[in-house]
C-alpha cells in the first residue's frame, strides 16, 4: 500500500523521523516497506501491511497509530478521533433524514452495517490543489471535489465510501442480491452479467452499485450533481472476495473489504466525509444518518498472565513497561493478580488470544531487544533417520562411480509419456503448463529428457535421482541412467550400469540378488521403453526391487539422442528395509589359492547364468570363486557358438590343496559340464 | 690358481656400482697389463702339454669374464638410464577417476540436518501429496481463512488431495506421533502455483524446524538460529528478528541476515507455535510451547554458491552440476 510521508506527518504536531528512519522503525516493529520514492516535496512509502493487520492498517490513519506507539508521540487522541486541522460537521437542523432518503438492507448477513447521509446543494467543482496532490500523490486520479473527497477519507480510514448522485436514485436505497441475469454498467462503462451470489446496491428499479466493489454509471456524480448520497457500509469479507474473484474485479474498495474490518468504523467515516464535502464542495448536510446495524460490534476482553508474556518471548520486561505498550496501542487495562484484563479496541479484529497480546507486547518493545539464548531443556538424542541414512549412502556410492545427481521437476507432460497408460497417471487440476500437467510416475522419464538436454556438451552421461513419483501411491525411488555417444562395445551400457547396480547392493549388504528376464511385478509397466532383449528386472529371492534395462533405440531416435543409453529404477523403500551396516570379518585362508581356467564352448542362447551355477555346484566348497574373464563369438569358434572363459580359484580353509585334489574336481566340473550342460568343454 | 683369479675377478665385478668402476676392474684383469693376460703371456713358457690345457681353461675364463663385463656394464647403463632417461612431464594432467557430483541443494541440506542434529533435532519426513487438513485446516487456516487464498496451490485430479505448498504439514504428522517434547527438522520438496522466473519456480525445498517443551521461547529460537547461521555461514554472521505473519505461529517472525557489508536478507519464516495448532494435535497448550521456522533450501544455496537462476537446480544441466 502507498503512504505518502506529508500526509502521515499531517497527523503529529512533533516532527516525525526522517523517511528513511520511518522504514526502519516500521521495518523493525510492524511493517515491511517495500519501496520508497520521492516525489516533489514528498516521499512515498510501500508498504507491506501484514495479512492479519489489513484489518486496522490499509489507511493512513492506521499506519500513523502504529509509527505513533512505537516514536511514542501520540497525535490522535485515546479514541483515535480528529486529525488536526479538521473542521467539525455543521448539520442542518431544517431538514431530516428519513424525510429524503429511505434505505433497505435485505440480506444482513451479507451486509452488516449500511450507513448513509444525504447532502443537498453541493457544488461539484475540481478539488482543491492540496486534495489533488494528496491523491497524485500515492497513484490516484483526481476526479472531482466529491468523488476525490470519498477516496480521501478511504486512504485515510481505511473505510471505502461511495457517493451516490441523489436526484438519480429512484425510491431509496435497497441492499440485495442481485437477481440472475441482471447486468450493471460500471463507472468506466464495463458491462457485468450479476447473478444472485452478487450483492448490489440498487434502487427501486435496477443495481447502482456493486457491492463494496465498484459503482455503476446510472447514479454517477457529474458536473450538474447537486445533492449526493453518502454511503458507508460494511459488507462480508468472504462474499466481496467471491464476487471480485468471479467478475475479475479487484478496486480499491474491495480489497478491503475482502479483508474485513470494524463496522464501527462505518459512521466515524461518513461524518469526516460530510465534514470534509461541506468544506470543499459546500452544501447542507441533512441532520441525522440513517445506520442500519443490527448487530452492534461490542469490544472483547482477553485476560493475559504477565508470567506467560515473559516465558513465550524469553524477555524480562517490567509489569510497568507491559502496561505501557498496551496502553499505546489504545488497549484499556485492568490490574488483576498476576494478569492483565485487556479490553481490545473492535478495530484490532487480529487480536482474540493471549498470544496475539503477546505478539503486541513483543514487537513493540523489539523484537531485536530479545536474546539470543540456547535452550537447556533436558537432553533428547536425535532418533536415526534410516530414510535419510540410505539416501545418503546411496549417493555416496553412485557419486563414487562418477554419477552426478539431478533433481528434476515432479512433472512430466503428456508427450513425455511412455508406455504408462495416460489414464493411470495422476494429473493436476490446474497445471501451470501443459509441459507439466502430470506427476511423474517414474523417475527415468526426466532423467532421460536430461541426456538429450545434455548431450549436446557431454560425450558420456551418467545421472542419478533420488526422489518421489506418483503411482497409484506416491512412493520414493532411486533411478538412474548411463549414456554414451560413442559406439561403445556391444551392450556396454548394460553391462555397465548392471555393474552399477551390483556395487550399489553389494555395498548396501543387500545378498541374494538376481536378475530376471521375465518381468513380472506390474508396478514396473513401462517395458516400451526397453530394448526387449536387453531388460532385466532386479530381484531379491522373489521379490522385485527394481529393474534395469538399455533405452529402446527406437525411442531414443524419437527423442533425438544419438547415444545409446541404459537406465536403472528402484524401490528405494525395499532398498532401505533390505539394507544393512551388519558386516562380519571372514579372515583369509591361510593356504595358497590355485587358479585354473577353462574355456566352454556354447550355444549363443546360453546364459552365463546358468554354467555358473553348474560349475558351482560341481565344484562343491573348494572352489572358491569362478570369474568370467572373456566372452567370444567369431568364425574361428563358427558359428552358432560362444566361447566363455572362466577363471576357477580353487582354495581350502584348512589344508594345502594338492594336484591330485584339485584335478580330482576340475575334472569332476568338466564332465558335469560336457553331461548335464551338453558343452563343449575346450582342453 | 686360475680358477682363484677367475673367482676373484667374478667377486669384484659383480659388487661394481657404476661404470668407471668396471672400467678400472676390466683394465685390472684383462686389459693390456692385466692379471688374466700376464697369466696368458706367461703361457708360453710352459711345457707343450701343460700350456695347452692351461691355454684352453684362461682363453675359456677370458671369454667367460668379457662376457660378464659386458653384461655387467649393459645392467649399470639400463639402470643409469632408468634413472636419468625416464622423465616425465609431472604438469601433464593426472587420469580422472569417474567421480560424480551431489546436487548443490543436497550438499546444503546434508549441511543443515548435520548442524541440527547435532542440536539434538531429529530428522522428519512427509508426504508431498498431502491432504487439505494437514496443510491448511490443522495449521490454523481453516478453509474461509484468506492465507488460503495467499498461498497458490496445486490440486490433484480426482484425488482430493494437493501437492503441499511447504513443509508445514510434517509438524502436524511428527506431533501426532509423538509426545513432547520433541525437537525436529523436517527438509522436503515444496510447490507453489506461481509464474516462474529468477527467483520462482512451481518447486522448491524448505527446510521445517520446530520444537516443543515446557518452556520454549523467542529467545531459545533465537539462540538456535544464531547457532546454526554462524555455523553455516561462519561467525561474521548477522541475523535479526522482525514482525510477520504466518496463521500457524503467533507471535510471527520473519528472520534477516546479513553478512559483511552485505544488505539484509530475507530468509525465514518462523514464530511461536499458535495455540490452535497445539490444540489440533491435542496438545495441552497451556502446557506445552515452542517455536517453528520454515526456510527455503534454493534460496539458502543461492546465497551461498551465488546461484542467480533458481531454474538452474531443476534443469538437469551438467554443466551447472559438475560445479558441486
Amino acid at each position: 500500500m502507498k503512504v505518502s510521508y506529508n500526509w502521515l506527518q499531517s497527523f503529529f504536531i512533533g516532527k516525525l523521523p526522517t523517511p528513511e528512519k520511518l522504514v526502519e522503525v516500521l521495518t523493525m516493529h510492524s511493517f515491511e516497506v517495500e519501496r520508497t520514492e520521492k516525489k516533489g516535496s514528498d516521499w512515498i512509502l510501500d508498504i507491506d501491511v501484514l495479512p492479519n493487520r489489513t484489518h486496522d492498517c490499509l489507511s493512513h490513519i492506521g499506519v500513523a497509530r502504529e509509527i505513533a506507539v512505537i516514536i511514542g508521540d501520540r497525535p490522535l487522541g485515546r479514541d483515535n478521533s480528529l486529525p488536526k486541522g479538521r473542521t467539525p460537521l455543521k448539520e442542518d437542523k431544517s431538514q431530516k433524514i428519513k424525510d429524503f432518503l429511505e434505505v433497505k438492507v435485505q440480506d444482513k448477513n451479507l451486509c452488516p452495517r449500511y450507513c448513509a447521509r444525504v447532502i443537498t446543494d453541493i457544488k461539484v467543482a475540481p478539488s482543491p490543489k492540496w486534495l489533488k496532490e494528496r491523491l497524485e500523490a500515492i497513484g490516484q486520479k483526481s476526479i472531482n471535489n466529491i468523488v476525490d473527497a470519498t477516496n480521501y477519507v478511504m486512504f485515510e480510514t481505511g473505510q471505502p465510501l461511495h457517493a451516490f448522485d441523489f436526484d438519480k436514485v429512484e425510491k431509496g436505497i435497497v441492499v440485495r442480491r442481485a437477481k440472475k441475469g441482471e447486468q450493471i454498467t460500471t463507472l468506466e462503462n464495463e458491462k457485468y452479467e450479476l447473478d444472485q451470489d452478487i450483492l448490489v446496491i440498487s434502487d427501486i428499479r435496477e443495481p447502482l452499485a456493486i457491492a463494496g466493489i465498484k459503482g455503476g454509471k446510472k447514479a454517477e456524480i457529474s458536473q450538474n450533481t447537486k445533492n449526493i448520497i453518502l454511503e458507508s457500509a460494511n459488507f462480508s469479507p468472504i462474499n466481496i472476495r467471491q464476487t471480485s474473484k468471479k467478475l475479475g474485479l479487484r478496486t480499491e474498495s474491495s480489497i478491503r473489504f475482502e479483508q474485513g474490518f470494524d463496522p464501527n468504523l462505518a459512521s466515524e467515516a461518513i461524518d469526516r466525509l460530510a465534514g470534509l464535502i461541506q468544506e470543499i464542495g459546500g452544501g447542507k448536510v441533512i441532520q441525522g444518518m440513517i445506520d442500519i446495524y443490527p448487530k452492534k460490534i461490542k469490544p472483547k476482553t482477553i485476560k493475559l498472565e504477565i508470567e506467560k508474556a515473559k516465558r513465550l518471548l524469553g524477555i524480562d520486561v517490567s509489569i510497568k513497561e507491559i502496561k505501557n505498550i498496551l496502553e499505546e496501542l489504545g488497549f484499556e487495562l485492568r490490574v488483576t493478580n498476576y494478569a492483565l484484563r485487556i479490553t481490545i479496541p473492535t478495530r484490532r479484529m487480529d487480536i482474540t488470544l493471549p498470544e496475539d497480546l503477546i505478539e503486541e507486547i513483543g514487537r513493540v518493545y523489539g523484537y531485536e531487544k530479545i536474546p539470543a539464548q540456547l535452550p537447556t531443556a533436558v537432553l533428547i538424542l536425535p532418533e536415526r533417520n534410516e530414510s535419510l541414512f540410505y539416501e545418503n549412502r546411496i549417493r555416496e556410492i553412485l557419486i563414487g562411480v562418477g554419477f552426478s545427481e539431478v533433481y528434476n521437476y515432479s512433472f512430466i507432460s503428456e508427450k513425455q509419456v511412455m508406455g504408462e497408460q495416460i489414464s493411470d497417471l495422476i494429473e493436476v487440476e490446474n497445471p501451470v503448463s501443459q509441459e507439466q500437467r502430470y506427476l511423474r510416475p517414474n523417475l527415468i522419464l526426466n532423467l532421460l529428457k536430461n541426456v538429450k538436454d545434455n548431450s549436446r556438451f557431454f560425450n558420456e552421461i551418467k545421472l542419478f535421482e533420488i526422489g518421489k513419483v506418483f503411482e497409484k501411491e506416491e512412493i520414493k525411488r532411486a533411478a538412474g541412467i548411463f549414456a554414451l555417444k560413442n559406439k561403445p562395445k556391444e551392450a556396454q551400457e548394460f553391462y555397465s550400469l548392471k555393474g552399477v547396480v551390483d556395487s550399489l547392493l553389494n555395498k548396501l549388504r543387500i545378498s541374494d540378488i538376481w536378475y530376471s528376464d521375465q518381468i513380472s511385478d506390474s508396478r514396473f509397466r513401462i517395458l516400451d521403453l526397453f530394448h526387449q532383449g536387453r531388460r532385466a528386472e532386479i530381484k531379491v529371492g522373489e521379490d522385485s526391487l527394481g529393474w534395469l534395462g538399455e533405452i529402446n533405440p527406437e525411442v531414443l531416435k524419437g527423442l533425438g539422442i544419438e547415444s545409446r543409453a541404459a537406465g536403472f529404477e528402484i524401490d528405494f523403500e525395499k532398498l532401505v528395509k533390505l539394507a544393512t551396516e551388519e558386516r562380519e570379518y571372514l579372515p583369509p585362508s591361510k593356504y595358497p589359492a590355485v587358479v585354473r581356467d577353462i574355456a566352454i564352448l556354447v550355444e549363443p542362447a546360453a546364459k552365463v547364468e546358468e554354467v555358473l551355477n553348474l560349475i558351482e555346484t560341481a565344484g562343491g566348497a573348494l572352489v572358491q570363486d569362478v570369474d568370467l574373464f572373456d566372452i567370444y563369438e567369431g568364425e574361428e569358434i563358427g558359428e552358432a557358438k560362444k566361447n566363455l572363459a572362466f577363471h576357477i580359484i580353487y582354495q581350502a580353509d584348512d589344508h594345502t590343496l594338492t594336484n591330485e585334489e584339485i584335478e580330482k574336481i576340475h575334472n569332476k566340473i568338466v564332465s558335469v559340464l560336457e553331461n548335464e550342460g551338453g558343452w563343449e568343454v575346450r582342453k | 690358481m686360475l680358477n682363484e683369479l677367475k673367482q676373484k675377478a667374478l667377486k669384484e665385478i659383480q659388487g661394481a656400482k657404476d661404470l668407471k668402476t668396471l672400467e678400472e676392474l676390466y683394465r685390472q684383469f684383462l686389459g693390456r697389463k692385466g692379471e688374466l693376460t700376464a697369466v696368458l703371456r706367461s703361457l708360453k713358457d710352459l711345457p707343450e702339454k701343460e700350456r695347452r690345457e692351461k691355454g684352453k681353461l684362461a682363453n675359456q675364463i677370458k671369454l667367460e669374464l668379457e662376457n660378464i663385463f659386458n653384461q655387467k656394464k649393459s645392467e649399470i647403463r639400463n639402470l643409469k638410464s632408468e634413472v636419468q632417461d625416464g622423465w616425465i612431464d609431472i604438469t601433464a594432467p593426472g587420469i580422472l577417476p569417474a567421480l560424480g557430483h551431489f546436487h548443490p541443494i543436497t550438499k546444503i541440506r546434508q549441511q543443515a540436518e548435520e548442524i541440527f542434529q547435532s542440536m539434538g533435532f531429529t530428522v522428519a519426513e512427509g508426504p508431498e501429496a498431502e491432504t487439505e487438513y494437514y496443510n491448511f485446516d490443522a495449521l490454523n487456516t481453516p478453509p474461509e481463512h484468506p492465507a488460503r487464498d495467499m498461498t497458490d496451490t496445486f490440486w490433484l485430479k480426482n484425488k482430493k488431495l494437493l501437492l503441499r505448498t511447504h513443509t508445514s504439514p510434517v509438524q502436524i504428522r511428527y506431533m501426532e506421533s509423538h509426545n513432547p517434547p520433541l525437537r525436529i527438522i523436517a527438509p522436503g520438496r515444496v510447490f507453489r502455483h506461481e509464474a516462474t522466473d529468477a527467483s520462482h519456480d512451481v518447486q522448491f525445498y524448505q527446510i521445517e524446524g520446530l520444537m516443543i517443551d515446557k518452556d520454549v521461547s523467542a529467545a531459545h529460537f533465537r539462540g538456535i538460529l544464531q547457532e546454526f547461521f554462524k555455523r553455516f555461514f561462519g561467525p561474521e554472521i548477522k541475523i535479526r528478528l522482525r514482525p510477520s505473519y504466518f496463521p500457524f505461529v503467533e507471535p510471527g517472525f520473519e528472520i534477516d541476515i546479513k553478512r559483511g557489508k552485505g544488505d539484509w536478507l530475507e530468509l525465514m519464516g518462523a514464530g511461536m507455535v499458535h495455540p490452535n495448532v497445539l490444540k489440533a494435535v491435542k496438545y495441552n497448550p497451556n502446557l506445552w510451547q515452542g517455536f517453528a521456522f520454515g526456510m527455503g533450501l534454493d534460496r539458502l544455496a543461492m546465497i551461498k554458491y551465488k546461484i542467480d537462476d533458481i531454474r538452474l537446480f531443476y534443469s538437469g544441466d551438467l554443466r551447472f552440476l559438475k560445479q558441486f
